[in-house]
């Protein structure tokens, strides 16, 4: 009798309230069976809720003015109780959505998802990820300190370079002729309503296209089908089978929801080991500051630093309406019917390449060769040297001089702009380094000395020079 | 048949409408800052003349004259190059690349950026990286011995 009351109760629920045809045609549905690694999607559906639940935590204390933010956010982070670890969790969520957006597309483009009929989840999901992204760019602003400030210039300098309305870009971005209360107001704004909206959005007309489509599926692969109805035949039969389909809820939500854990996983462990983004000093226009962009940017800040001058500009305007319309147009001109990466060595390639680019770029970027900068403390002596009174006053003049500022000496200094002065190509004479410090040839980058430093230190620069051509680097 | 078209016609133009007053407005004010009244000419105070050493680059902290409700920010650093008596450069700090602040290396006088290697030397020609246009200037005039800056006198982003 209670039983039966229990099951009538839900069955009235089940159609008062409109679950019945929720577990009918979501649950319930039969899917393909796919490989572990399909639940990068859920994943990053995992990955948005957190980051909204986060948000929202933060929300109840940040303070969106420019006198206020970067305080708000260090009350949030050393004395709000477990700010830190929702501050945290927000940022390496962000990191991991980042790695996972990136991951998504690439599969995508290997198993060619965006192939008949699921061109119009492909163009979605494109515009998801500019909203993504936008989204991971805009969030480290808010903390307005040293890197969000300048991050945000570098984002100005590159809307400036747009012909024509470059300037009104900047000012719309900005609000106002300076940067100032009415940014931050419009970022945060984007960031937390306007984007959110929108990818709520689009999160939803994703998914209900990934029900309605299904996914590519591995019989789809192995079996090629040339018209969308084909294909539609093909991947509900497979879904139907025994053993090549299976049922959404619980099989296909257990295997996504384990991948979707253990990056969840990954994202706690990262909070406590490594802790909330640190803070820069607050933003400001006025101090020496050495900002560095977030990891998720190293490749393109490396990007921008090695291009050759004359295409960069057009590059930072053209590179990301390229990438946005090449996304748009693949489902368009792609249209064969392999769907495995084995037969489309293209898609393989660029998407090696891509990968191999990422890595390598943000590898340089860590390194970053190309960097000069005032140093200040004179380059360290090999263990076993000394040197005559001229060539050590040499070493005192060589930082005093800020040639450190570009140049190691065997390895010590840390930058690595000029050549190292004990790996020149073969020891200069005096008069050759003499000659050189004064008046470095046309095209060298390098100030002239002579004028700038007196007689006498000249003489015990090239002192020095002499000597640590001679060192053995030490590695 | 008619009756239908006409329901239908009407709808669609209804909330063509309706969408059009209501985005309109919205869409004119968030846009407006785009062609707002710009390059007023703002000129701010750097300090006196004699505070520069003839034949040093200074950096100095100039004061944005503005004390509405967007006035955060409201501190702004320059470089001061004083070549001789009567010879006045004032630089911004951005890097001509992407605007990152450069710094003013007092061993060997040139200007470096941190972001992406570019170099400038100290009439501040760019030497190496990516920048291919020299650092932003200021317009500027001595008034009563008070070195002034036109603060719009660069472009925006540049500040």
């Amino acid at each position: 009798m209670r039983r039966s009351l229990h099951r009538r109760l839900g069955a009235w629920a089940a159609d008062r309230f409109g679950w019945r045809p929720v577990r009918e045609h979501v649950l319930e549905r039969r899917v393909a069976k796919s490989p572990w690694y399909f639940g990068d999607g859920a994943t990053m559906l995992a990955l948005l809720g957190v980051l909204v639940v986060t948000g929202l935590g933060m929300m109840l204390t940040y303070s969106p003015h420019p006198d206020a933010a970067y305080s708000s956010i260090r009350y949030i982070t050393e004395r709000q109780p477990m700010g830190w670890f929702v501050r945290g969790l927000h940022y390496w969520s962000a990191g991991l959505l980042m790695f996972m957006t990136v991951w998504h597309v690439l599969r995508q483009i290997l198993i060619a998802g965006y192939k008949f009929p699921r061109e119009g989840t492909w163009l979605v999901g494109t515009a998801m990820l500019v909203v993504i992204v936008t989204m991971a760019f805009t969030g480290y602003l808010l903390r307005w300190d040293e890197r969000a400030i300048h991050a945000v210039r570098v984002a100005l300098h590159i809307l400036g370079g747009v012909p024509w309305i470059g300037e009104a870009l900047v000012v719309l971005v900005q609000g106002d002729e300076q940067p100032g209360a009415r940014l931050l107001t419009r970022l945060f704004a984007i960031h937390v309503a306007l984007l959110p909206l929108l990818l709520g959005a689009l999160v939803a007309w994703h998914i209900y296209l990934v029900i309605l489509h299904g996914v590519t599926s591995h019989g789809e692969r192995k079996k090629l089908t040339h018209t969308a109805e084909q294909q539609k035949q093909r991947y509900k039969a497979d879904a139907h089978d025994e053993e090549k389909g299976e049922t959404f809820y619980p099989d296909t939500m257990a295997q996504s929801g384990a991948m979707a854990g253990i990056v969840l996983a990954i994202a706690v462990v990262l909070v406590v080991v490594r802790g909330p983004a640190a803070l820069m000093p607050e933003a400001n226009l006025t101090e020496t500051s050495f900002p560095a962009e977030e990891w998720w940017w190293w490749w393109f800040s490396a990007l921008v630093a090695l291009l050759p001058p004359a295409v960069a500009p057009t590059f930072l305007v053209l590179f990301p309406l390229v990438v946005l319309i090449g996304m748009c147009l693949l489902p368009l001109v792609d249209r064969g019917p392999e769907r495995g990466y084995r037969k489309r060595p293209l898609a393989l390639g660029f998407v090696v390449l891509t990968v191999v680019l990422l890595v390598g770029l943000s590898g340089l970027r860590l390194r970053s060769p190309w960097t000069g900068w005032p140093v200040g403390e004179p380059p360290a002596l090999p263990p076993d040297v000394m040197l005559a009174p001229e060539a050590e006053t040499g070493r005192l003049l060589f930082a005093r001089h800020g040639c450190t500022s570009c140049h190691s000496v065997a390895g010590a200094g840390g930058r690595t702009v000029a050549v190292d002065l004990a790996e020149m190509e073969a020891p200069r004479s005096r008069q050759y380094l003499d000659d050189y410090i004064r008046r470095p040839p046309p095209g060298v980058a390098m100030p002239a000395y002579e004028g700038w430093a007196t007689e006498e230190e000249i003489q015990r620069l090239v002192d020095y020079v002499l000597v640590a051509q001679m060192f053995r680097t030490h590695r | 048949m008619e009756r239908r078209d006409f329901l239908a016609t009407a709808v669609i133009t209804g909330g063509t409408v309706a969408t059009a007053a209501v985005l309109g407005p919205v869409a004119w004010t968030a846009l407006s800052p785009a062609w707002s009244d710009r390059r007023r000419g703002v000129w701010a105070d750097v300090g006196t003349l004699e505070e520069f050493e003839i034949g040093k680059v200074t950096h100095a902290v100039v004061e944005v004259p503005r004390d509405d409700w967007a006035a955060s920010l409201r501190r702004r650093g320059v470089f001061v190059w004083r070549q001789s008596e009567g010879n006045v450069t004032v630089f911004a700090r951005s890097c001509t690349d992407l605007g990152c602040p450069v710094t003013w290396d007092p061993g060997n006088g040139w200007f470096f950026c941190p972001c992406h290697g570019g170099i400038f030397d100290r009439d501040g020609e760019p030497q190496r990286g990516p920048p291919k246009r020299p650092l932003h200037r200021y317009a500027h005039r001595v008034e009563a011995g008070r070195l002034m800056i036109d603060l719009d006198s660069i472009p925006p982003q540049a500040g």
